[in-house]
């Protein structure tokens, strides 16, 4: 051990080890580059928006000299993942486009800011109430909700019409839709639809068709595992008479447009949100359609318009101001939601809503008419899901797989699930 | 022989010099050279590694405070959870598989380029090439997109892309392992460099063929190599994360199949957020790799041979 004499020198040597360390690791959010406000900006999302968010985020930057955006985009999943590293990290970008599942537990974790101080600069007057309070937890407005979407049965176009099925119709029932994919299969030789049994959502729709829900109003399991058997046994009998995807392709899965049979011309159609699909434009040369989903078998409908993605902002960020007007500036601002169109959604700012939507073109104008179609016969949004359900989503596409690869039987899996649920939910 | 002489003659050296620095002064030296270590050691690894051990104890889902609850991470792993026993079972297959194909792999490739006369140095490059790509993330998916459905493995003999098959996808990915051999034949090819080539002489005299050459010479001078090779690589294969994570896509599947140790690890604490049971799950790697090793280190004695064991 060191005597009293070198003490001094290995504090020393500490304190400017420590010192080297500080400088390395700069703090986040602090100002570099010319003396701009650096804002990290991230979602998750396809080419298309990456492409358009770019273009909106440069207009925000001539208009804001001062200010410069860090952007970053990946597929759904991914984004999930680094997103809970880096929240967890006490790391999380500035503005970051968050899901209906986060919401709940980054509030309540202290990871976002509550924006409802943030009044000045970020206006929310032209929301919905009622849409607006989906982003509120616990009396705080921590995130605010950027546009509405709702599921659909996407198809291509060509090959549906071309085999003489009939086309989707709106109030179409669960049955019908299987007798569809049946003859889609026999007159075209490709699976009429991706397996849906995999998707949280598509289950969902068919819940809620049946007067159920995912989860009860005390954030408790709203379903049985005979619910959960009797859907998983339906999509199965449809993937082992080849009629939907095969398991090895629907275990690819990951929430991007690229890895979906649709998109990778192995199947005629699949179930996914309305604007992302946009995605399929540009690689189902073909060309596709949105159709309303299934319903129930007395034609109860199952989905539902939801806020289809929030913004929030860290509440770690060093720059609260400027990261306000950013998501202001995505909300609000005419000339972005021209830029943006219908990319996330349709906007939720009543008045860009009421003067884009003339404007709209090309597949902004399919997803704002594929709405207006539901427009009235939809029942109410169901409350924000409990945070368990971030990590629940992946295990239902996981115990599907056992179900998908013959590994389990749907009573089984079912039952597994929601031994899974019921432990993730309590804690 | 040689080694004998260079530490009295340091020895001598140092005897010699009649004025040294005090004691003390020469420690304050060292520990301010040592500090950027020390500190880094405490800092980035033991603060880390206690504070772990304190959440294995707790309830703890990264945002909000921990709580305490005793064992109850270690004995819902042990009884309730069946997907952790799965992870444990693919783990152990894995390790079975992957290191005893990868050190014998390298061994061959090591026997090769020894006898090798001319191009030695290009092989050995190009054979070590891989373990250095191999860290990264980008050859883990090059590998995916090799073994999917539609890949290049897939078009040559059709086997319909490996990595979406349960019964395929963990070979998938002890083959990538499998195929960074670099390291353990350097080494291999290192240790086969110092011996003795009297010894295949005198085996050669005797009337031994090569492959009791081999068997009577190469495996008893190597097996200090050999056992140093097996304990690294089984460390390293407990721990593999990377291959299994970008064959997979992140999420283990198939159907569970390459949900390795690690991975799952990651799922509870990452994408599950609960970080004190992927503690308590990284407490218990820690601990079977110990218990691993020594029991490594037990069988080494009937089978290593040290030279300098005859010179006593």
């Amino acid at each position: 051990m060191p005597g009293h004499r070198t003490k001094g020198f290995c504090a020393s040597a500490v304190a400017l080890a420590l010192c080297a360390l500080a400088a390395g690791c700069g703090g986040s959010g602090e100002s570099v580059g010319g003396g701009k406000v650096v804002l990290r900006y991230t979602w998750w999302g396809n080419p298309d928006r990456a492409e358009r968010t770019e273009q909106a985020v440069a207009l925000f930057e001539k208009q804001h000299p001062n200010i410069s955006v860090q952007t970053s985009f990946s597929g759904y999943d991914a984004y999930k993942q680094k997103l809970a590293v880096q929240a967890s990290g006490g790391d999380a970008p500035d503005v970051m486009q968050l899901d209906y599942r986060q919401i709940d537990q980054y509030a309540s974790g202290g990871v976002l800011l509550d924006l409802a101080k943030q009044k000045a600069v970020l206006r929310t007057s032209e929301i919905d109430p009622g849409l607006l309070a989906t982003g509120r937890v616990d009396g705080g407005q921590y995130a605010i909700p950027q546009g509405r979407g709702t599921e659909t049965v996407v198809y291509d176009v060509k090959a549906w019409r071309g085999s003489g099925v009939p086309l989707p119709r709106a109030g179409w029932t669960w049955s019908r839709w299987a007798d569809s994919v049946r003859e889609l299969k026999k007159r075209t030789g490709k699976p009429g639809a991706t397996d849906p049994g995999q998707s949280e959502d598509a289950f969902e729709v068919w819940l809620r068709g049946r007067g159920k829900a995912l989860y009860t109003k005390s954030g408790g399991l709203g379903f049985t595992a005979a619910d959960l058997t009797k859907w998983w046994t339906f999509t199965d009998e449809l993937r082992r008479e080849g009629v939907v995807s095969p398991a090895e392709q629907t275990t690819q899965l990951d929430g991007s447009v690229e890895n979906t049979p649709l998109g990778r011309g192995k199947a005629v159609s699949d179930t996914n949100w309305d604007a992302p699909s946009s995605g399929y434009l540009a690689i189902v040369p073909t060309g596709i359609a949105l159709a309303p989903m299934p319903s129930g078998p007395d034609g109860t409908p199952g989905q539902y318009f939801k806020p289809s993605m929030f913004l929030g902002v860290s509440a770690h960020t060093g720059h609260a101001e400027e990261a306000a007007r950013l998501v202001d500036f995505l909300l609000n601002d005419d000339d972005a939601a021209r830029i943006l169109g219908a990319t996330r959604g349709i906007p939720v700012n009543e008045t860009i809503r009421k003067e884009t939507a003339p404007l709209l073109k090309d597949f902004d104008r399919t997803v704002a008419d594929y709405q207006a179609s539901l427009e009235g016969r939809l029942k109410d949004p169901p409350q924000a899901p409990p945070s368990g359900d971030n990590a629940l989503q992946s295990t239902f596409q996981r115990d599907y797989d056992q179900v998908s690869y013959e590994r389990m039987s749907p009573r089984e899996a079912a039952e597994n699930y929601v031994t899974e649920a019921k432990v993730e939910l309590r804690s | 022989m040689t080694t004998t002489a260079i530490p009295t003659a340091t020895k001598g050296a140092g005897a010699a010099t009649p004025k040294r620095r005090p004691r003390r002064e020469r420690e304050g030296a060292a520990w301010v050279f040592l500090s950027p270590w020390v500190l880094g050691a405490s800092v980035l690894t033991l603060l880390p590694m206690a504070v772990s051990l304190y959440l294995s104890f707790t309830d703890y889902n990264l945002f909000d405070p921990p709580h305490w609850v005793g064992l109850r991470n270690y004995t819902q792993m042990f009884t309730e959870d069946p997907r952790y026993w799965r992870s444990v079972v693919t783990t152990v297959t894995y390790v079975v598989i992957a290191v005893p194909l990868q050190l014998a792999l390298a061994l061959v490739v090591a026997l090769a380029l020894k006898s090798m006369k001319r191009g030695k140095a290009f092989y050995r490059s190009a054979f070590y090439a891989p373990s250095l790509l191999g860290a990264s993330m980008s050859i883990a998916l090059v590998w995916r997109a090799v073994f999917n459905d539609g890949g290049t493995v897939d078009n040559l003999f059709g086997t319909g892309g490996w990595v979406n098959k349960p019964g395929w996808a963990l070979l998938a990915v002890a083959l990538l392992t499998v195929w960074q051999f670099g390291a353990p034949m350097v080494i291999f090819l290192a240790g086969l460099q110092q011996i003795p080539a009297e010894l295949y002489e005198a085996a050669a005299v005797d009337g031994a063929g090569r492959w009791r050459q081999f068997l009577s010479v190469t495996v008893p001078m190597l097996s200090p190599v050999l056992f140093f090779n097996l304990v690294l690589q089984t460390i390293q294969a407990f721990q593999v994360f990377t291959p299994a994570f970008a064959v997979s896509a992140g999420k283990g599947g198939p159907a569970d199949s390459t949900l390795v140790y690690t991975m799952y690890l990651y799922d509870r604490g990452f994408v599950a957020s609960h970080m004190g049971y992927a503690s308590a799950m990284a407490w218990v790697l820690l601990l079977v790799i110990g218990v691993v090793t020594a029991v490594l280190f037990r069988t080494s004695r009937s089978w290593v041979f040290y030279a300098s064991e005859g010179d006593r």
